[in-house]
């Protein structure tokens, strides 16, 4: 039996050693992104001139993504690494470069890219003292910013410029694709707006703050958060105080993402005789939200089928 | 090493540090008149871990009552265009109430080398298996298996360099191959002749939430044991089977690990092995559940101290483990745990409860997968 052990041990390293093969044959450009928003991003810059590749899929809460070492064999590929930055992916990503032994993409050097770079405004800077008395906060403001199709817009443009850097040969070609993206998003605001429109006449009851973003871009009306503090478990009598304020405020929605705690929001919902709407967090988190324009769409139409149920209701 | 030193020192020292290196840039314009500046700072962490723990059988209790487990502070930074460092003193309860100090890790590794090479040089733990590379505050359970303890050592750490290289295979696979001085419990560190090691993993992605990882390693150094002629060699084998929902923000998640630890020497005693196994479930948002198992045959461990020991008598050992842990955060967890220790020939068991409380402050940098 021990002789057979040794054997094993001795004898199945080698076998995995006869899988080495050459790498496949790649784009010229590798960009990895570390979520979907920016990958949609990355492909609709880059067209057919890089490949992209994403280590947070949609459906997955990016503040707990778990650092798999096959995601920093992503990022040991990688020409140029795109992320969120404001510390969203700080329990992750510095885990995944340093494994990926890539010095294309550590900190300054040309091949990362922190898209917050291309905001003009970050929303809820904390002010004052920071501590985790307040749970899990962003200390550099609240990093959802991909959820306002004006910031995506400009990450875009951030992202024409760097690939521009890194391959002057196409250089004009991602500034025109960044260009017709801002462009198409430019085009869809009026009908998103529109959709919204009603969803705007009631306050909203979200799950955590992810949507600070989008309710500020669409004139939405956050009241309160399911979450007491962010990334923080609720408890029972902090979700009690929340119906008895909501019950003061009359119609109202209540938000949550799709990697929430659904069954919390529903009571509360329940609780409340009003209507709960999942939204996807980030491109991809649904079936149909994969590219970035659908991911909004979806997330308008589905407000504004929570705000018609409502409106039915006071019609009624 | 550890230098033992009065505990009311270790506080102050952890707080005068804390209060040296905490807050944020002050006032940064003086700093070329002054050259006091915090800008270049390493993030720096504690971690403590306190246990409470009560035997059944107080012949062979390790200790009874409660105490300090661990202090931890780390301090990782860049250190120039070539290298990240990262430091953790510990402070661990000595004789009476002393804390001993220790260096636990002190290391530097190379942020450019090409090619999917790394460099690591300084004081490390040795990458043998997964559980050996564990800081204590990430345990899985209260302490480290005895099929490890027994065979391979606590928490073995050694002065050296290590080479790693991502080998270009269709699926991430890890080579590391070290030398160090040979000073761990397990060898002479009288020896003027070095330890040398290797380990190789590799991971699979069963799915999108789920992996596989298989590892190999292998360590040869100078005996400590006087019977052992030539080197002690060890080899070890360790599977992982990880999930992690990946719809749900820390939802339902499950680990499944086995480790195998083989001792082996010319004028080694018996037919010792290691043999370790764990299951952690969590079953709801801040609650896990740990179950283990441990086997350590033809081993020498002290039944006061559950250590090993050349004293000892051979024997076989056998360790059950069930543990309940609330975490409320990412930076603290509570634990409760019922563990069954036995000797099979002599019939020396231990039946403990235990209940530790975890907490980390400050710029704790993100735990490996």
């Amino acid at each position: 039996m021990r002789k057979n052990i040794r054997f094993l041990t001795a004898v199945l390293p080698a076998l995995l050693l006869a899988g080495l093969y050459g790498a496949p044959a790649q784009a010229e450009l590798k960009v990895v992104a570390t979520l979907s928003d920016l990958g949609g991003i990355a492909r609709a810059v880059g067209g057919d001139d890089v490949a992209v590749d994403i280590l947070c899929p949609g459906p997955s809460d990016p503040h707990f993504l778990p650092a798999k070492p096959s995601l920093a064999r992503k990022v040991a590929g990688a020409d140029l690494l795109i992320y969120n930055g404001l510390e969203l992916e700080v329990g992750w990503l510095p885990q995944l470069i340093r494994k990926s032994r890539n010095p294309k993409v550590r900190p300054g050097a040309r091949g990362e890219l922190d898209c917050s770079r291309a905001l003009t405004r970050i929303l809820e800077l904390p002010e004052g003292t920071v501590d985790r008395s307040q749970g899990d906060v962003h200390p550099l403001g609240n990093p959802h910013y991909t959820l306002d199709p004006r910031n995506a817009a400009a990450v875009a443009a951030l992202v024409a410029d760097r690939l521009g850097e890194l391959d002057p040969a196409r250089a004009d070609a991602y500034a025109a694709r960044a260009a017709d993206f801002a462009a198409r998003l430019e085009a869809a605001l009026p009908e998103w707006r529109r959709l919204t429109e009603r969803a705007a006449a009631y306050p909203l009851i979200v799950y955590h703050r992810h949507w600070t973003y989008l309710t500020e871009w669409l004139n939405l009306d956050p009241v309160g958060e399911i979450e007491h503090r962010p990334g923080i478990q609720p408890s029972p009598r902090h979700v009690q105080e929340l119906i008895e304020q909501g019950r003061g405020l009359g119609s109202l929605i209540v938000v949550c993402a799709t990697w929430d705690e659904v069954e919390i929001a529903e009571e509360v919902a329940n609780r409340l005789e009003v209507p709960m709407v999942v939204l996807p967090g980030y491109s991809g988190a649904l079936p149909g939200t994969e590219a970035y324009v659908d991911f909004i769409r979806t997330i308008c139409e589905r407000l504004a089928a929570a705000a018609a149920t409502l409106d039915a209701g006071a019609g009624s | 090493m550890h230098k033992k030193i009065p505990s009311g020192t270790t506080a102050l020292a952890v707080v005068a540090l804390l209060a040296l290196m905490a807050g944020s840039a002050v006032a940064q314009s003086s700093s070329t008149a002054t050259g006091v500046s915090r800008l270049m700072n390493p993030a720096l962490s504690l971690n403590a871990l306190m246990l409470g723990q009560t035997s059944a059988d107080v012949d062979g209790a390790v200790a009874n009552g409660a105490d300090l487990q661990e202090a931890e502070v780390q301090f990782t930074a860049i250190v120039d265009p070539f290298w990240q460092a990262d430091v953790i003193v510990t402070f661990e309860p000595g004789e009476g109430d002393a804390f001993e100090a220790g260096i636990e890790q002190a290391v530097i590794e190379s942020l450019s080398m090409p090619s999917g090479l790394a460099l690591r040089l300084g004081k490390f733990f040795l990458p043998f298996g997964k559980h050996a590379q564990l800081h204590t505050h990430m345990y899985p359970f209260v302490h480290a298996p005895l099929a490890q303890t027994a065979t391979l050592g606590d928490a073995p750490a050694d002065v050296g360099a290590e080479l790693g290289w991502t080998v270009p295979l269709p699926w991430w696979s890890d080579l590391l191959v070290y030398a160090v001085d040979g000073r761990t419990e397990f060898h002479d560190a009288e020896s003027s002749d070095p330890a040398c090691g290797a380990r190789w993993s590799n991971l699979w992605d069963a799915s999108e939430q789920a992996t596989l990882e298989l590892g190999f390693s292998g360590l040869t150094g100078p005996a400590a044991d006087p019977a052992v002629q030539g080197a002690r060699r060890v080899f070890g084998a360790d599977l992982t089977y990880k999930w992690v929902s990946g719809v749900r923000s820390q939802g339902p998640a499950l680990t499944a690990q086995a480790e195998l630890f083989l001792p082996d020497a010319d004028g080694l005693e018996g037919d010792p092995l290691g043999l370790n196994g764990l299951l952690q479930y969590r079953f709801q948002r801040q609650w896990w559940l740990g179950l283990g198992a441990d086997l350590a045959r033809d081993v020498r461990i002290d039944p006061l101290c559950a250590e090993p020991s050349a004293d000892a008598a051979l024997g076989e050992w056998r360790e059950y483990k069930a543990n309940l842990t609330f975490v409320p955060s990412e930076f603290s967890a509570l634990r409760f745990e019922l563990s069954y220790r036995e000797e099979t020939e002599t019939g020396v068991e231990d039946l403990r409860f235990a209940v530790q409380a975890n907490f980390t402050i400050g710029s704790h940098p993100a735990h490996t997968y």
